[in-house]
């Protein structure tokens, strides 16, 4: 277990390295001149010059991400946004919790909903009750989270009135002027963000608990098990979620690591002050360093999830480990 | 709207002023429109979709959002009333006791400023407060664009030097007591009015320096800010030791930046927001003007400061040439890019200046009324062809206009290249010197009303350099260089005729512009939302006074 550790960590660290190199190359070396775009829209060339050497690019590419690499380890430095100075720590650290309320809350959600409505669906294949929750996997994979946040808001939020139609409140001791904060507000806010990821995610996770239950209800064990009197709960629980969900804790480490960089359409929908908004107006802006420090930050996400998944899937499965 | 880069150093008669501050004098008080008194109380609740405050340092600060922010907090030596229509668009003496006593030699201006004023934090607004605002604007440790847009440097004595970082304290101001005095380096009729930006309002003479721009600072106006989480909210509560005449209608504004357009009009329109500082979607104008009527209660259509325009690049081929500048004036259709942006959203133009500004006279000289293909090519002299490369940025709706053009363009005989550019990238490609188009997509807003901010700022051929450039036509001519200086030279009434017949000679005898939207502001509010008083200078209401109580 020790060197599967070592070995998955070691994997982890070539990782981030081959991301940071590539994302430094995309947003720096590609698009436009950053000096430029760090000076402002009236600098001469002389502040242009000034700024270059202020930010050493005059020097050779692979000194300048040493150094981007060197500043980010050793320093936890994302740099400062082009646009207004802030530290781009500060503007991660601000909308990563936004995010992670979004991508966790939304995952208890659409987890709620896919592991009863596939093995259900799995177990009385055909039934109304299957094919009910098949046109809400198509739906759901069909219709675009936009739409279905517009909609959302629309219907739940103006037309009933039942939550509010945008925006959030903090968990923990809101800001000042916010004009609410606490759980119970944080969970009235975040009921529509959370149901538009349940839509869209939950239809992905039934089709696969479906078609996994499946698989492994024909495989041999769960017949061997049933044939040795095993209780029906006790073949389910035992042998055929514990198989059937592998996959699904891979996949959901993978999606959970993704979506903390930034639900883009979700947060801009709802007003969400994530890092997926964060990055639009970064966008927007050319604001390099911010879009760069929300991709690092991203990057470092998946990596860590898919290192616990790779840990979790050992726990789980010993042949993983020994192999 | 765009922000602008360069500003003039010169602008309107102080002599005009004056004659309007007189009845100015004691403007502003909590009364609203048509004499009601407004409600106090309550917290004004403010959305600003797809954008946040660059910065809340006055500054640094250089947008129309921040700006129409900073008015409620800002105490300045001149400043706007809020009062509706051309009213609002005078200046008053604020913090000043009068306007400015200036020199017989129109090089000293002499400032005194009102007893008894006080900072948020309770300390005394002295002359040290406005002398602090232009440092702050001028210094090299602030890293500031915007006095060196502006060229404060060279108009006030000893502004380069500062701002080279050679002196300490700008030797041309001078802040004793309640006196405040400022040296020029030449008269220039526009200062006073150049003190009425938001730039030069009281800060606390020990305001550090910031190149990333100080989130909260004591202020001297109506309001003060109390806290800002960028890319979340910003927060304003009122100044308590504010005594002036100025609205201080809602207890506190609490703005919430980034949110979603569509979303944002139906908190509005459910009254969980009050209003979207980023205007309703355009789509939604018609709609909206149907159900709760024009200027009633709820929705509010005003005119801007803004100009939008097509530039005609002059220093190439085809568009060298005045004949087929004049073709694409009859060529492009402009109530169809009008109509583009939605109902109420401008109204055609096809001159540089905007009603409302000090020479301004509607003169329709082009095609106003749709595209006229064939009289354009009668005025082209001569068949049209080749390729024309039309830059705009990858939006939606600049896209959707550059094919209306691309369309108008191919009728008189042109092919067409599309350009589209990221918008964050957009300008800054567009005034580099020498940059790849024909026919280009711009907008300008006044920084202040007067002529020159439009006409010299924009096409005046000295000031082209070789980047950030605003003069997007590139045009150069002896002749008009000479006759935007002599017009920049007037005041009064003479200033104001010289450039109204300087407006009709550019787009007669230059036509460097496609000129084609006055642009419109157009705002809806919650039901519970009264007293809205609307600003063509900040293209938006005033906050201060907009009542929720």
């Amino acid at each position: 277990m020790f060197y599967f550790l070592v070995r998955r960590t070691l994997w982890a660290v070539a990782l981030f390295i081959a991301a940071t190199v590539i994302t430094y190359l995309i947003f720096y070396i590609i698009p436009a001149d950053p000096a430029k775009l760090a000076c402002g829209r009236a600098c001469t060339q002389q502040d242009v010059d000034r700024v270059r050497h202020f930010l050493h690019l005059d020097q050779p590419v692979w000194r300048q991400y040493l150094r981007f690499l060197w500043r980010l380890v050793y320093h936890q430095d994302l740099g400062r946004s082009f646009v207004n100075q802030q530290s781009v720590n500060q503007i991660v650290a601000g909308g990563a919790p936004v995010t992670a309320s979004l991508v966790f809350g939304g995952a208890v959600f659409w987890l709620l909903l896919s592991i009863p409505a596939g093995i259900y669906s799995a177990l009385k294949p055909r039934s109304i009750a299957d094919r009910a929750s098949m046109t809400f996997v198509l739906f759901g994979i069909s219709a675009h989270p936009v739409w279905i946040g517009l909609i959302l808001g629309y219907l739940v939020g103006f037309r009933l009135g039942w939550t509010p139609i945008a925006g959030y409140c903090d968990f923990f001791s809101p800001s000042f002027g916010s004009s609410c904060g606490g759980p119970v507000q944080w969970a009235y806010h975040m009921v529509l963000p959370w149901l538009t990821f349940m839509v869209l995610f939950a239809a992905l996770y039934v089709r696969l608990i479906r078609a996994n239950v499946m698989e492994t209800l024909s495989e041999d064990y769960v017949r061997t098990a049933r044939a040795k009197g095993a209780s029906e709960p006790r073949v389910m629980v035992q042998h055929v979620m514990r198989n059937s969900m592998l996959p699904v804790v891979t996949i959901l480490g993978m999606d959970i690591g993704l979506a903390l960089g930034g639900a883009i359409f979700t947060e801009s929908i709802f007003s969400l002050p994530g890092l997926g908004r964060r990055v639009i107006q970064a966008y927007n802006n050319n604001d390099l360093p911010v879009i760069v420090g929300i991709v690092v930050f991203s990057t470092i996400a998946i990596i860590l999830f898919n290192l616990i998944v790779d840990l979790l899937y050992a726990f789980l499965d010993p042949r993983i480990r020994l192999s | 709207m765009r922000k602008k880069f360069v500003l003039p150093a010169v602008l309107a008669a102080i002599g005009a002023l004056l004659l309007v501050a007189s009845a100015y004098a004691s403007t502003g008080s909590s009364s609203g429109v048509a004499g009601k008194v407004a409600k106090k109380g309550g917290t004004l609740k403010v959305n600003v979709s797809n954008g946040d405050f660059t910065f809340s340092d006055p500054g640094l600060a250089y947008d129309t959002l921040s700006w129409s922010m900073l008015y409620t907090t800002q105490m300045l030596l001149v400043n706007f009333p809020e009062k509706p229509g051309q009213a609002g668009g005078q200046l008053y003496p604020e913090a000043a006791t009068a306007f400015p006593v200036v020199s017989k030699d129109g090089k000293t201006y002499a400032f005194t400023i009102r007893p008894g004023l006080k900072f948020s934090d309770g300390s005394p607004v002295t002359a040290a407060a406005f002398q602090r605002a232009i440092e702050r604007n001028l210094s090299p440790k602030m890293g500031s664009p915007v006095g060196v847009n502006v060229q404060v440097q060279k108009l006030i004595i000893g502004g380069e030097d500062f701002l080279a970082g050679k002196t300490q304290k700008i030797s041309g101001v001078s802040a004793k007591g309640l006196k405040l005095t400022i040296k020029l380096t030449k008269p220039n009729p526009t200062f006073v009015s150049i003190m009425g930006m938001q730039w030069f309002g009281a800060v606390k003479p020990d305001t550090p320096y910031s190149t990333a721009g100080l989130n909260t600072t004591p202020s001297a106006g109506p309001y003060t800010i109390k806290s800002r989480d960028a890319g979340r909210n910003l927060v304003e509560v009122r100044n308590p030791y504010y005594k002036g005449t100025r609205p201080a209608n809602p207890d506190q504004i609490v703005w919430t930046v980034n949110t979603d357009s569509d979303q944002s009009l139906l908190q509005v329109k459910a009254g969980q927001a009050d209003i979207d500082a980023s205007q309703p979607p355009a789509a939604q104008y018609a709609a909206l003007g149907d159900q709760f009527g024009l200027n009633k209660k709820q929705f509010f259509v005003g005119p801007t400061s803004c100009i939008l325009y097509y530039a005609l690049n002059t220093s190439r081929a085809p568009f060298n040439s005045l004949a087929v500048r004049k073709a694409a004036n009859w060529a492009l259709d402009r109530p169809a890019l009008l109509r583009l942006s939605g109902k109420y959203s401008g109204s055609r133009s096809d001159q540089v200046l905007v009603p409302g500004v000090p020479g301004y006279k509607r003169y329709d000289i082009y095609a106003i009324k749709g595209a006229d293909v064939a009289k354009a090519k009668k005025v082209a002299g001569k068949p049209l062809s080749g390729t024309v490369t039309v830059f705009h940025s990858t939006s939606a709706s600049q896209t959707a206009r550059a094919q209306v053009i691309e369309y108008n363009l191919k009728q008189i005989g042109f092919d067409t290249k599309d350009r589209p550019v990221p918008g964050g990238l957009y300008y800054k490609t567009l005034g580099t010197k020498g940059a790849d188009f024909d026919v280009a997509y711009a907008g300008w807003c006044a920084d202040f009303f007067d002529p020159f901010d439009y006409i010299n700022v924009n096409l005046d051929g000295r000031s082209i350099q070789d980047a950030n450039n605003v003069n997007f036509a590139y045009l150069n001519s002896a002749k008009l260089n000479a006759a935007m200086d002599k017009a920049a030279s007037l005041s009064g009434a003479a200033r104001a005729t010289a450039y109204q017949k300087l407006d009709l000679t550019i787009m007669r005898d230059y036509a460097p512009w496609v000129s084609y939207n006055n642009l419109n502001s157009v705002y809806f509010v919650a039901p519970r939302v009264s007293n809205f008083i609307y600003s063509a200078y900040f293209t938006s209401p005033d906050y201060n006074a907009l009542a929720v109580g």
